[in-house]
Protein backbone atom coordinates (compact mmCIF):
# COMPACT_ATOMS: atom_id res chain seq x y z
CA UNK A 1 0.00 0.00 0.00
CA UNK A 2 1.47 3.38 -0.92
CA UNK A 3 2.39 5.70 1.87
CA UNK A 4 0.72 8.98 2.68
CA UNK A 5 -2.91 7.93 2.06
CA UNK A 6 -5.43 10.23 3.66
CA UNK A 7 -3.25 13.32 3.92
CA UNK A 8 -5.45 16.34 3.38
CA UNK A 9 -4.90 19.96 2.47
CA UNK A 10 -7.68 22.56 2.56
CA UNK A 11 -7.05 26.09 1.31
CA UNK A 12 -9.16 29.14 2.08
CA UNK A 13 -8.62 32.83 1.27
CA UNK A 14 -6.55 34.62 3.90
CA UNK A 15 -9.24 37.12 4.85
CA UNK A 16 -12.96 36.38 4.62
CA UNK A 17 -15.75 38.98 4.83
CA UNK A 18 -19.34 38.21 5.73
CA UNK A 19 -21.54 37.72 2.67
CA UNK A 20 -18.53 37.02 0.44
CA UNK A 21 -18.48 34.05 -1.94
CA UNK A 22 -15.17 32.19 -1.48
CA UNK A 23 -13.56 29.27 -3.30
CA UNK A 24 -12.51 26.35 -1.11
CA UNK A 25 -9.74 24.16 -2.56
CA UNK A 26 -9.09 20.67 -1.24
CA UNK A 27 -6.55 17.97 -2.01
CA UNK A 28 -6.37 14.41 -0.68
CA UNK A 29 -3.74 11.74 -1.25
CA UNK A 30 -5.36 8.52 -2.45
CA UNK A 31 -4.34 5.94 -5.12
CA UNK A 32 -7.92 5.69 -6.58
CA UNK A 33 -7.25 2.21 -7.96
CA UNK A 34 -9.95 1.32 -10.51
CA UNK A 35 -9.88 -2.45 -10.18
CA UNK A 36 -9.42 -2.81 -13.93
CA UNK A 37 -5.63 -2.61 -14.01
CA UNK A 38 -3.29 -5.59 -13.97
CA UNK A 39 0.03 -6.00 -12.27
CA UNK A 40 2.36 -6.37 -15.24
CA UNK A 41 4.68 -8.87 -13.56
CA UNK A 42 2.26 -11.19 -11.74
CA UNK A 43 -0.62 -10.74 -14.26
CA UNK A 44 -3.08 -10.44 -11.40
CA UNK A 45 -5.74 -7.78 -11.13
CA UNK A 46 -5.09 -4.95 -8.68
CA UNK A 47 -8.17 -4.77 -6.42
CA UNK A 48 -10.37 -1.67 -6.59
CA UNK A 49 -9.67 0.98 -3.98
CA UNK A 50 -11.23 4.37 -4.49
CA UNK A 51 -13.16 7.13 -2.75
CA UNK A 52 -16.89 6.91 -3.47
CA UNK A 53 -18.50 9.30 -1.03
CA UNK A 54 -17.68 12.91 -0.20
CA UNK A 55 -19.72 15.20 2.02
CA UNK A 56 -19.19 18.77 3.16
CA UNK A 57 -20.67 20.22 6.35
CA UNK A 58 -20.82 23.94 7.19
CA UNK A 59 -21.74 24.09 10.86
CA UNK A 60 -24.50 21.48 11.26
CA UNK A 61 -25.76 21.87 7.71
CA UNK A 62 -24.87 19.40 4.95
CA UNK A 63 -23.87 21.61 2.04
CA UNK A 64 -23.01 19.09 -0.63
CA UNK A 65 -22.79 15.36 -1.07
CA UNK A 66 -20.97 13.72 -3.98
CA UNK A 67 -20.76 10.17 -5.30
CA UNK A 68 -17.40 9.54 -6.93
CA UNK A 69 -16.48 6.57 -9.09
CA UNK A 70 -13.43 5.05 -10.76
CA UNK A 71 -13.27 7.87 -13.31
CA UNK A 72 -11.79 10.27 -10.77
CA UNK A 73 -8.01 10.63 -10.93
CA UNK A 74 -5.45 9.67 -8.30
CA UNK A 75 -4.84 12.30 -5.61
CA UNK A 76 -8.15 14.04 -6.36
CA UNK A 77 -8.44 17.80 -6.19
CA UNK A 78 -11.86 19.28 -5.45
CA UNK A 79 -12.95 22.92 -5.26
CA UNK A 80 -16.31 24.51 -4.63
CA UNK A 81 -17.80 27.94 -3.98
CA UNK A 82 -19.23 28.82 -0.59
CA UNK A 83 -21.26 31.81 0.59
CA UNK A 84 -19.99 32.85 4.01
CA UNK A 85 -22.86 33.88 6.28
CA UNK A 86 -21.75 32.66 9.71
CA UNK A 87 -18.70 31.80 11.79
CA UNK A 88 -18.72 28.00 11.84
CA UNK A 89 -16.43 25.02 11.25
CA UNK A 90 -16.21 23.60 7.72
CA UNK A 91 -15.94 19.82 7.87
CA UNK A 92 -15.14 17.68 4.82
CA UNK A 93 -15.40 13.88 4.96
CA UNK A 94 -14.07 11.42 2.37
CA UNK A 95 -15.06 7.73 2.52
CA UNK A 96 -13.50 4.96 0.44
CA UNK A 97 -14.82 1.51 -0.46
CA UNK A 98 -12.53 -0.31 2.00
CA UNK A 99 -14.11 1.57 4.91
CA UNK A 100 -11.47 4.26 5.32
CA UNK A 101 -12.79 7.61 6.59
CA UNK A 102 -10.66 10.71 6.21
CA UNK A 103 -11.80 14.07 7.52
CA UNK A 104 -10.53 17.52 8.26
CA UNK A 105 -12.11 20.57 9.85
CA UNK A 106 -11.20 24.20 9.33
CA UNK A 107 -12.71 27.17 11.14
CA UNK A 108 -14.25 29.92 9.01
CA UNK A 109 -14.29 33.26 10.80
CA UNK A 110 -15.65 36.15 8.74
CA UNK A 111 -14.70 39.67 9.78
CA UNK B 1 -7.65 -16.63 -38.89
CA UNK B 2 -8.25 -13.09 -37.67
CA UNK B 3 -5.38 -13.52 -35.21
CA UNK B 4 -3.01 -14.31 -38.04
CA UNK B 5 -4.10 -11.25 -39.94
CA UNK B 6 -3.61 -9.00 -36.93
CA UNK B 7 -0.08 -10.34 -36.41
CA UNK B 8 0.70 -9.73 -40.06
CA UNK B 9 -0.66 -6.22 -39.79
CA UNK B 10 1.48 -5.53 -36.72
CA UNK B 11 4.55 -6.72 -38.59
CA UNK B 12 3.75 -4.33 -41.39
CA UNK B 13 2.84 -1.38 -39.19
CA UNK B 14 5.87 -1.43 -36.91
CA UNK B 15 8.59 -0.68 -39.50
CA UNK B 16 6.30 1.91 -41.04
CA UNK B 17 6.01 3.69 -37.69
CA UNK B 18 9.77 3.65 -37.18
CA UNK B 19 10.28 5.09 -40.63
CA UNK B 20 7.74 7.79 -39.86
CA UNK B 21 9.61 8.84 -36.72
CA UNK B 22 13.00 8.92 -38.39
CA UNK B 23 11.46 10.66 -41.35
CA UNK B 24 9.97 13.49 -39.32
CA UNK B 25 12.98 13.91 -37.06
CA UNK B 26 15.62 14.55 -39.66
CA UNK B 27 16.39 12.35 -42.62
CA UNK B 28 19.33 10.56 -40.99
CA UNK B 29 20.45 7.40 -42.73
CA UNK B 30 22.26 4.59 -40.99
CA UNK B 31 25.56 5.26 -42.74
CA UNK B 32 25.59 8.91 -41.67
CA UNK B 33 24.83 8.00 -38.07
CA UNK B 34 27.60 5.43 -37.92
CA UNK B 35 30.23 8.04 -38.71
CA UNK B 36 28.90 10.35 -36.01
CA UNK B 37 28.67 7.80 -33.20
CA UNK B 38 31.54 7.14 -30.84
CA UNK B 39 33.18 9.69 -28.55
CA UNK B 40 32.93 12.57 -31.00
CA UNK B 41 30.40 15.27 -30.22
CA UNK B 42 27.90 15.89 -32.97
CA UNK B 43 27.61 19.51 -34.05
CA UNK B 44 24.01 20.57 -33.56
CA UNK B 45 22.49 24.04 -33.49
CA UNK B 46 19.84 25.05 -30.97
CA UNK B 47 16.52 25.20 -32.79
CA UNK B 48 15.09 28.13 -30.86
CA UNK B 49 15.60 30.21 -27.72
CA UNK B 50 13.94 29.27 -24.44
CA UNK B 51 11.60 32.28 -24.62
CA UNK B 52 10.31 31.20 -28.00
CA UNK B 53 9.85 27.63 -26.80
CA UNK B 54 7.84 28.91 -23.85
CA UNK B 55 5.58 30.86 -26.21
CA UNK B 56 4.89 27.67 -28.15
CA UNK B 57 4.26 25.71 -24.96
CA UNK B 58 1.63 28.22 -23.85
CA UNK B 59 0.01 28.12 -27.28
CA UNK B 60 -0.33 24.32 -27.20
CA UNK B 61 -0.99 23.56 -23.55
CA UNK B 62 -1.87 26.85 -21.83
CA UNK B 63 -0.80 27.25 -18.22
CA UNK B 64 -2.85 24.53 -16.57
CA UNK B 65 0.10 22.76 -14.92
CA UNK B 66 1.15 26.03 -13.30
CA UNK B 67 -2.42 26.55 -12.08
CA UNK B 68 -2.61 23.01 -10.70
CA UNK B 69 0.68 23.45 -8.88
CA UNK B 70 -0.67 26.67 -7.35
CA UNK B 71 -3.88 25.00 -6.20
CA UNK B 72 -2.02 22.24 -4.41
CA UNK B 73 0.89 20.05 -5.39
CA UNK B 74 0.60 16.48 -4.02
CA UNK B 75 4.39 16.47 -3.59
CA UNK B 76 4.04 19.10 -0.83
CA UNK B 77 3.12 16.31 1.58
CA UNK B 78 6.50 14.67 0.99
CA UNK B 79 8.27 17.78 2.23
CA UNK B 80 6.38 17.60 5.54
CA UNK B 81 7.24 13.91 5.89
CA UNK B 82 10.88 14.61 5.00
CA UNK B 83 11.03 17.10 7.85
CA UNK B 84 9.86 14.42 10.30
CA UNK B 85 12.35 11.92 8.85
CA UNK B 86 15.22 14.39 9.33
CA UNK B 87 14.49 14.47 13.08
CA UNK B 88 13.94 10.72 13.40
CA UNK B 89 16.68 8.64 15.05
CA UNK B 90 17.65 5.59 12.96
CA UNK B 91 20.59 3.21 12.80
CA UNK B 92 23.05 1.61 15.18
CA UNK B 93 24.80 4.85 16.23
CA UNK B 94 21.68 6.48 17.66
CA UNK B 95 21.86 9.52 15.44
CA UNK B 96 19.44 11.45 13.28
CA UNK B 97 20.10 14.00 10.52
CA UNK B 98 19.32 16.69 13.10
CA UNK B 99 22.14 15.65 15.47
CA UNK B 100 24.79 16.86 12.97
CA UNK B 101 22.91 19.43 10.88
CA UNK B 102 20.94 21.27 13.58
CA UNK B 103 17.23 21.19 14.34
CA UNK B 104 15.16 20.19 11.28
CA UNK B 105 18.55 19.93 9.46
CA UNK B 106 18.34 23.70 8.88
CA UNK B 107 22.14 24.00 8.56
CA UNK B 108 21.77 22.33 5.16
CA UNK B 109 20.21 25.52 3.77
CA UNK B 110 21.91 26.20 0.44
CA UNK B 111 23.69 22.84 0.40
CA UNK B 112 21.63 21.51 -2.50
CA UNK B 113 22.78 24.30 -4.84
CA UNK B 114 26.24 22.76 -5.36
CA UNK B 115 25.01 19.21 -6.09
CA UNK B 116 25.88 17.13 -8.09
CA UNK B 117 29.60 17.60 -7.32
CA UNK B 118 32.88 15.70 -7.40
CA UNK B 119 33.64 13.42 -4.47
CA UNK B 120 37.20 12.20 -3.93
CA UNK B 121 36.22 9.08 -1.94
CA UNK B 122 33.74 7.98 -4.58
CA UNK B 123 36.08 9.02 -7.43
CA UNK B 124 33.01 10.23 -9.24
CA UNK B 125 30.03 12.55 -9.17
CA UNK B 126 28.01 12.68 -5.96
CA UNK B 127 24.31 13.42 -6.32
CA UNK B 128 22.07 14.54 -3.48
CA UNK B 129 20.21 11.22 -3.23
CA UNK B 130 23.47 9.28 -3.14
CA UNK B 131 24.89 11.67 -0.52
CA UNK B 132 21.88 11.06 1.74
CA UNK B 133 22.31 7.29 1.43
CA UNK B 134 26.06 7.54 2.06
CA UNK B 135 25.38 9.61 5.18
CA UNK B 136 22.84 7.05 6.40
CA UNK B 137 25.28 4.19 5.86
CA UNK B 138 28.54 5.68 7.13
CA UNK B 139 27.59 8.31 9.73
CA UNK B 140 24.39 6.85 11.19
CA UNK B 141 24.95 3.12 10.71
CA UNK B 142 21.54 2.70 9.12
CA UNK B 143 20.38 0.78 6.10
CA UNK B 144 20.48 2.91 2.93
CA UNK B 145 17.05 3.73 1.50
CA UNK B 146 15.88 2.23 -1.75
CA UNK B 147 15.96 4.69 -4.65
CA UNK B 148 12.56 6.05 -5.72
CA UNK B 149 11.04 4.86 -2.44
CA UNK B 150 8.76 7.24 -0.54
CA UNK B 151 11.24 7.95 2.27
CA UNK B 152 14.19 8.50 -0.06
CA UNK B 153 12.22 10.98 -2.18
CA UNK B 154 10.83 12.72 0.93
CA UNK B 155 14.30 13.29 2.43
CA UNK B 156 15.79 14.45 -0.90
CA UNK B 157 12.87 16.77 -1.51
CA UNK B 158 13.04 18.24 2.00
CA UNK B 159 16.79 18.93 1.83
CA UNK B 160 16.40 20.46 -1.62
CA UNK B 161 13.42 22.57 -0.56
CA UNK B 162 15.63 24.26 2.08
CA UNK B 163 17.51 25.97 -0.77
CA UNK B 164 14.39 27.02 -2.67
CA UNK B 165 14.91 30.31 -4.49
CA UNK B 166 18.73 30.09 -4.45
CA UNK B 167 20.65 29.96 -7.75
CA UNK B 168 22.29 26.68 -8.79
CA UNK B 169 26.10 26.84 -8.59
CA UNK B 170 27.46 23.57 -9.95
CA UNK B 171 31.23 23.52 -10.43
CA UNK B 172 32.91 21.62 -13.27
CA UNK B 173 36.46 22.81 -12.57
CA UNK B 174 39.34 20.54 -11.59
CA UNK B 175 38.58 16.86 -10.97
CA UNK B 176 34.90 17.19 -12.00
CA UNK B 177 35.84 18.18 -15.56
CA UNK B 178 36.30 14.66 -17.05
CA UNK B 179 32.95 13.57 -15.61
CA UNK B 180 31.26 16.60 -17.14
CA UNK B 181 32.83 15.70 -20.50
CA UNK B 182 31.61 12.11 -20.13
CA UNK B 183 28.10 13.39 -19.42
CA UNK B 184 28.24 15.64 -22.46
CA UNK B 185 29.35 12.77 -24.68
CA UNK B 186 26.52 10.63 -23.31
CA UNK B 187 24.08 13.46 -24.07
CA UNK B 188 25.21 13.73 -27.69
CA UNK B 189 25.85 10.03 -28.35
CA UNK B 190 23.43 8.25 -30.65
CA UNK B 191 22.35 4.90 -29.30
CA UNK B 192 19.46 2.47 -29.14
CA UNK B 193 17.29 0.82 -31.75
CA UNK B 194 15.97 4.12 -33.07
CA UNK B 195 19.43 5.73 -33.22
CA UNK B 196 18.50 8.81 -31.19
CA UNK B 197 20.57 10.89 -28.84
CA UNK B 198 19.23 13.16 -26.09
CA UNK B 199 20.48 16.18 -28.02
CA UNK B 200 18.67 15.34 -31.25
CA UNK B 201 15.33 15.98 -29.58
CA UNK B 202 16.21 18.53 -26.92
CA UNK B 203 18.68 20.67 -28.89
CA UNK B 204 18.08 20.29 -32.62
CA UNK B 205 14.31 19.77 -32.61
CA UNK B 206 13.34 21.39 -29.30
CA UNK B 207 10.06 23.25 -29.73
CA UNK B 208 8.88 21.05 -32.59
CA UNK B 209 6.58 18.08 -32.30
CA UNK B 210 7.23 14.34 -31.99
CA UNK B 211 3.87 12.81 -32.84
CA UNK B 212 1.51 14.91 -30.69
CA UNK B 213 4.00 15.94 -28.02
CA UNK B 214 5.93 19.19 -27.89
CA UNK B 215 9.63 18.49 -27.34
CA UNK B 216 11.01 20.52 -24.46
CA UNK B 217 14.05 22.78 -24.53
CA UNK B 218 17.00 21.55 -22.46
CA UNK B 219 17.09 24.74 -20.39
CA UNK B 220 15.28 24.51 -17.01
CA UNK B 221 15.30 20.73 -17.16
CA UNK B 222 17.06 20.12 -13.85
CA UNK B 223 15.95 22.87 -11.47
CA UNK B 224 12.62 21.51 -10.22
CA UNK B 225 13.27 17.80 -9.53
CA UNK B 226 12.11 15.67 -7.70
CA UNK B 227 8.70 16.67 -9.00
CA UNK B 228 5.15 15.41 -9.27
CA UNK B 229 4.40 14.07 -12.74
CA UNK B 230 0.78 13.72 -13.82
CA UNK B 231 1.52 10.75 -16.08
CA UNK B 232 3.02 8.79 -13.20
CA UNK B 233 0.50 10.02 -10.63
CA UNK B 234 3.49 10.04 -8.32
CA UNK B 235 6.56 11.98 -7.32
CA UNK B 236 9.75 10.88 -9.01
CA UNK B 237 13.36 11.89 -9.48
CA UNK B 238 15.24 13.19 -12.51
CA UNK B 239 16.91 9.81 -12.96
CA UNK B 240 13.55 8.09 -13.25
CA UNK B 241 12.73 10.51 -16.06
CA UNK B 242 16.08 9.73 -17.74
CA UNK B 243 15.19 6.05 -17.67
CA UNK B 244 11.76 6.79 -19.12
CA UNK B 245 13.34 8.66 -22.03
CA UNK B 246 15.79 5.79 -22.53
CA UNK B 247 12.91 3.33 -22.73
CA UNK B 248 11.34 5.42 -25.50
CA UNK B 249 14.68 5.45 -27.33
CA UNK B 250 14.88 1.63 -26.93
CA UNK B 251 18.15 1.81 -25.00
CA UNK B 252 19.19 -0.63 -22.28
CA UNK B 253 18.42 1.24 -19.06
CA UNK B 254 21.27 1.73 -16.57
CA UNK B 255 20.34 1.28 -12.87
CA UNK B 256 19.59 4.22 -10.54
CA UNK B 257 22.63 6.24 -9.42
CA UNK B 258 24.90 4.40 -11.84
CA UNK B 259 27.91 6.35 -13.11
CA UNK B 260 26.29 7.01 -16.47
CA UNK B 261 23.18 8.61 -15.03
CA UNK B 262 25.13 10.64 -12.48
CA UNK B 263 27.38 12.11 -15.19
CA UNK B 264 24.30 12.93 -17.24
CA UNK B 265 22.73 14.66 -14.25
CA UNK B 266 25.88 16.77 -13.77
CA UNK B 267 25.83 17.85 -17.41
CA UNK B 268 22.15 18.76 -17.35
CA UNK B 269 22.38 20.63 -14.04
CA UNK B 270 25.38 22.62 -15.28
CA UNK B 271 23.24 23.95 -18.15
CA UNK B 272 20.88 25.40 -15.53
CA UNK B 273 23.64 27.18 -13.57
CA UNK B 274 22.29 30.47 -12.24
CA UNK B 275 18.63 29.43 -12.36
CA UNK B 276 16.74 29.29 -9.11
CA UNK B 277 15.79 26.00 -7.46
CA UNK B 278 12.01 25.54 -7.30
CA UNK B 279 10.94 22.24 -5.76
CA UNK B 280 8.57 20.47 -5.89
CA UNK B 281 7.76 20.99 -9.55
CA UNK B 282 4.76 19.78 -11.47
CA UNK B 283 4.98 18.35 -14.97
CA UNK B 284 2.59 16.74 -17.38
Amino acid sequence: MPQGIGKIKIRLPRTVRKGQIITVKTLIIHPMETGLRKNKKTKKKIPAYYINDVSVYYGDQLITHENWSIAVSANPFMSFDLKVDKAAPLKIVWKDIKGGIYQKTVQIEPR
Amino acid sequence: MSKKISILLKMLVFPAAVMLVTGTLGSMTGAQAATQSGSKIEQLTQSMSYAEYQKRYEKYYGNFTAQMAENGNPADFLIDDGKDLANKVVGSKGKSCASCHGKDALKLKGAATTFPKYNAKLKGVMTLALQINTCLKNQMGAKPLKYESYDQLALTLYVKSLSNGMPIQVSIDGPAKPFYEKGKIAYYKRHGQLNFSCAICHVKYAGYKARSNLISNNKHHADHWPCYRLKWGKTGSLQRRFRGCMKNMRVKKPPFQSEELRNLELYLTYIDNGDRIQVPGMRM
